[in-house]
């Protein structure tokens, strides 16, 4: 009886919730778009590929897979990858937040640089310099120890993508260590507890949310890499590189679903319990405004060790980028290190330029596009209520929580062959509409530049989104109200409203969007053809052939082009209003 | 030739609901429980009541801003229940003030005329007539973020007037200000009001400002409308329990009906039998409860009809609290004026005398 009464509540409460939405036609049409844009661009392609793995052909293998040594071999090498560059990534990310927001240490906006680099740098480019420092021929293991220490394999991949990926741990734990409360710590101290227990029993506690969901994205990100254990991994296979053999080697698709499928799995799972469990019980608002002041840790004996242990990263990762910088002007790095810049010619003038242009335009044309979908994706899963608006919000993260070698070969299945449609009438010659044509592989629209640019747009998405909503929950929803109230409708409030408000995380958004087009590797190695280059393609064949001097100059090169585009989109969209100050200020 | 202009603003609810899905578990809270109101053109109506019983999701429903899981809503004999809240003739003020921060005070001003496509000179005329009129001339280049927290309320009332809405609706404007500020401001939007003569439907849970603002008072209790009335007669005539103990200060005495005449009944009430007038006929033998203000009684040395012990005295200036108990019974007993001056002793035997009209009979539930 009562179940009947909520049901039918709950049946009204949707009607209502579609007549809210169409009421204004901008909204709905808005939403249809993006809803469109997600089931063409990412969850089709997505479940194409689960469809492939559960084909006829495909069924087997998952016994076959998951029982040869062979392939038990590669997923324990996965799982240890991912557990090990989850651990030490997320203790470096521990520690440099730790220095940076509590301890009294010199250096410290040199460290927030370092730790931020690797952010606009090509994945590999870390892996590509440590083989020329550490690797079979290194500079330093060969050149000052003496040593042919072999860096290929797990523990080389463990220091490459603890180093690439610690970026999102510190900034995670940065931010919750900066949203803690003083007056906790102040309360605890007053209780009479010294700064170890104060440690032990209140900033980590109140960080677990933080550990656990940096732990946890940080194995996703590894065990979906593929530059780097294409470069570093030696005999050491991991499921993503089998996959792109699979597909580039053994043109088997089935086969590469079928791993894809066993990849997919846990990476979806962790997600989900990251996202929504630990979103969920995350104890620190990092929406409140901390009141008093931090206590500092000035004891010598916590200070300096810790500083000399986050120094001494720093260091290295300074070491790093200094031998990528310095290899793109020497002949053969570390064999003959005489000054040249022939691989800035081959770069900027000779085969390299075409890349280095498409690269470039594509991702400066999906960056808007992804920046604006990502924050209006935001804004009406945060603003508005409407059936499956837990459903959008989870499939425009899709284009993170998917390792990106399964978005390309979701491609490969579902863009390969146009989708035609033949009407049903018209006799001998039917009309035939193509409605989605050919987007990747030979003669594809574009030379493929379609299917790229949808592949970044969909790999971009989430960090626009994720900063959109947190800077949207912020806003008081009040504000957008009054300009409704005032006789806005939603198109015009969402303009004139919302997006200034949020310009910061529109911007933070954008700026992420273009780096990670840049550097994005793994889901475009698939799409790339002979019309359309793509840098990091580029720079993995360089390596892969031992030509690090062209693989360098690519990174310094795109690295100059991200830092060019943060400048740019600085000055652009981040021209001051007021508003990021206004809010900021605490209107 | 005149053609007579029909005022604009007048505002039905019908049977409104709304139920939310529950913030915790699977069931449904009703916010607004079958909620019927008429508001003519030009009223101002406050809806009061404790913090949860429904009055904000009551103003969001007549805002457009939530829509109604049953019944209708009528601006003008025209049913809005359905229609976008932009193209709703009306404009809100709200607790927080939700001024734009990103603008200036004279850009927060414009922009619903910008957005309604009014021609700039004209814009520019009506927004330098607002600023005049709420006395923030010359504040019109500053930031939200720049001005005193009763400079915003008064944008944010700006904002909303150069609309020239047929309604007005607040959601407790004031309850951001100061003490001093929240007086002014109440007899500032008061005459405003008046002036302007807006339909005003006005949201709060201190009764001070719904008493000394309203023409009718609108008494909401757990998404239920309690009474609607005059804020005379809301003190005077609680028709429940909860009204008559919300609004003010109030005695509850447990007595039976003796005898009934028309619109008078006889009861005994503190050892004092009265006559009081009733608004349904009560017949003899009916449970009532007398409902008596506290300044309505006043002590007496004569203790030979209801003695009763005094607690405690609280000497207040202007007026004397009494706590008195006795005969099962507590009671509080204001003195004011001269006899606010003669103290009666804690652990003193006293009673109480009032007038017959200060009695008012609730039945029993
Ligand atoms: N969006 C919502 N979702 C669920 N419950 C709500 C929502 N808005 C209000 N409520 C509930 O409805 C009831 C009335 O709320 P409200 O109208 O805000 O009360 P008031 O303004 O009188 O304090 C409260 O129990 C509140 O928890
Ligand atoms: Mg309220």
């Amino acid at each position: 009886m009562r179940g009947g009464i909520v049901r039918e509540l709950a049946v009204r409460r949707y009607l209502n919730q579609f007549r809210r939405i169409f009421q204004d036609p901008v909204l709905a049409i808005g939403l249809i778009l993006v809803t469109l844009f997600l089931v063409l661009a990412v969850v089709w392609p997505v479940l194409a590929m689960v469809g492939e793995s559960m084909s006829e052909a495909g069924r087997p293998l998952f016994a076959r897979y998951l029982t040869e040594p062979t392939y038990q071999t590669i997923i324990r090498n996965t799982v240890v990858m991912g557990l090990l560059v989850a651990a030490v990534g997320t203790a470096l990310g521990f520690l440099f937040a730790y220095v940076q927001v509590k301890v009294q240490a010199p250096f410290k906006r040199l460290m927030h640089f370092v730790a931020l680099v690797p952010i606009i740098s090509p994945p590999f480019a870390v892996a590509t310099a440590t083989l020329t420092l550490f690797g079979r021929n290194g500079l330093i293991t060969k050149g000052i120890f003496g040593v042919r220490y072999d860096i290929y394999g797990l523990q080389g991949l463990t220091l490459v993508l603890s180093l690439s990926y610690f970026t999102v741990a510190y900034m995670n734990l940065k931010g919750m260590m900066q949203a803690l409360d003083p007056a906790l710590e102040e309360a605890a101290t007053n209780l009479g507890a010294n700064k170890w227990r104060i440690f032990r029993t209140v900033t980590v506690p109140m960080l677990i949310p933080g550990i656990l969901g940096s732990f946890l994205l940080l194995f996703v990100e590894s065990i979906a890499d593929l530059g780097n254990p294409l470069v570093l991994g030696g005999n050491f296979e991991v499921l993503a590189t089998r996959i792109y053999i699979s597909v580039i080697g053994l043109y088997d698709t089935t086969g590469a679903a079928v791993l894809s499928v066993i990849l997919l799995v846990p990476s979806l799972i962790i997600f989900v319990i990251q996202r929504y469990w630990i979103g969920r019980m995350s104890v620190v608002s990092v929406t409140g405004k901390p009141s008093g002041t931090p206590q500092m840790i000035t004891h010598p004996w916590v200070r300096w060790p810790l500083f000399a242990v986050t120094m001494g990263v720093t260091l290295l990762i300074i070491l790093i980028y200094a031998t990528l910088f310095v290899g793109a002007f020497v002949e053969v790095p570390g064999v003959n290190n005489s000054f040249t810049l022939s691989h800035f010619d081959f770069v900027i003038n000779g085969y390299g330029s075409e890349a280095m242009t498409d690269t470039t335009l594509l991702s400066a044309i999906s960056t808007p596009i992804a920046g604006l979908l990502g924050i209006l994706i935001a804004f009406l899963v945060v603003r508005k209520e409407f059936p499956g608006r837990a459903g959008l919000d989870f499939a425009g993260m899709l284009g993170i929580a998917v390792p990106g070698t399964i978005i390309g070969i979701g491609y490969l299945l579902v863009f390969n062959n146009p989708l035609d449609l033949t009407l049903p009438f018209g006799g001998e010659n039917p009309l035939t509409i193509t409605l989605i044509p050919k987007l990747t592989g030979g003669r594809a629209v574009l030379g493929g530049a379609l299917a790229i640019v949808m592949v970044f747009v969909i790999r971009s998405i989430p960090a626009a989104l994720r900063s959109g909503v947190a800077s949207l929950s912020q806003i008081d929803p009040a504000i957008e109200e009054a300009s409704i109230s005032l006789g806005a409708d939603n198109a015009r409030t969402f303009r004139k409203i919302t997006l200034p408000l949020i310009r910061p995380a529109f911007l933070s958004g954008l700026i992420y969007a273009f780096a990670r087009s840049m550097t994005s590797l793994s889901a475009i190695i698939f799409l790339t053809t002979p019309q359309t280059k793509i840098m990091t393609q580029q720079i993995l064949n360089e390596t892969e052939n031992g030509r690090y001097g062209n693989a360098f100059a690519y990174c310094v090169i795109l690295i100059l082009i991200v830092l060019v585009a943060i400048s740019v989109l600085y000055l652009t969209v981040g021209s001051a209003t007021g508003a990021e100050r206004t809010l900021e200020g605490g209107g | 030739m005149t053609v007579q202009r029909t005022r604009q603003g007048d505002l039905e609810l019908i049977d409104v609901v709304k139920s939310f899905p529950q913030r915790e578990g699977s069931g449904v809270v009703a916010a607004v429980d079958h909620v019927s109101l008429a508001i003519p053109s030009g009223e101002f109506v406050t809806l009061l009541g404790p913090s949860g019983c429904g009055k904000t999701t009551t103003l969001r429903l007549i805002a457009g801003f939530e829509m109604p899981t049953a019944g209708r809503i009528l601006l003008d004999g025209k049913d809005i229940t359905h229609q976008a809240p932009n193209k709703r003739d009306m404009a809100m003020v709200f607790q927080s003030y939700a001024l734009f921060p990103h603008m200036t005070v004279a850009d927060n001003i414009a922009y619903g005329l910008q957005t309604a496509g009014m021609p700039r000179a004209e814009i520019k005329a009506k927004v330098a007539a607002a600023l005049d009129l709420m006395s923030l001339g010359g504040l019109g280049e500053r930031r939200p973020n720049e001005l005193s927290g009763g400079q915003q309320q008064r944008v944010a009332l700006a904002r909303s007037l150069v609309m020239e809405p047929s309604v007005l609706l607040f959601d407790e404007p004031l309850s951001n200000l100061d003490a001093k500020l929240r007086v002014q401001m109440r007899s500032e939007i008061r005459g405003l009001q008046r002036r302007l003569g807006i339909t005003s439907v006005y949201v709060t849970h201190d009764q001070i400002e719904a008493m000394s603002m309203s023409d009718r008072i609108v008494v909401m209790n757990a998404g239920r409308i309690d009474q609607i009335g005059k804020p005379h007669e809301i003190y005077h005539r609680p028709r429940t329990r909860f009204v008559a103990d919300f609004i003010g200060r109030a005695n509850f005495v447990e007595t039976t009906v003796e005898a009934a005449a028309g619109d008078r009944a006889t009861v005994t009430v503190l050892g004092k039998t009265v006559q009081v007038p009733v608004e349904q006929p009560l017949s003899a033998g009916t449970r009532v409860t007398a409902v008596l203000r506290p300044e309505a009684l006043r002590l007496v040395e004569d203790t030979a009809r209801c003695p009763m012990t005094i607690e405690q005295g609280m000497y207040l200036g202007a007026e004397t609290e009494y706590i008195l108990a006795g005969d099962g019974q507590r009671l509080v007993v204001i003195e004011s004026g001269l006899s606010a001056q003669r103290l009666f002793a804690e652990g003193q035997t006293v009673c109480v005398d009032f007038e017959d009209e200060a009695v008012h009979l609730l039945p029993v539930g």
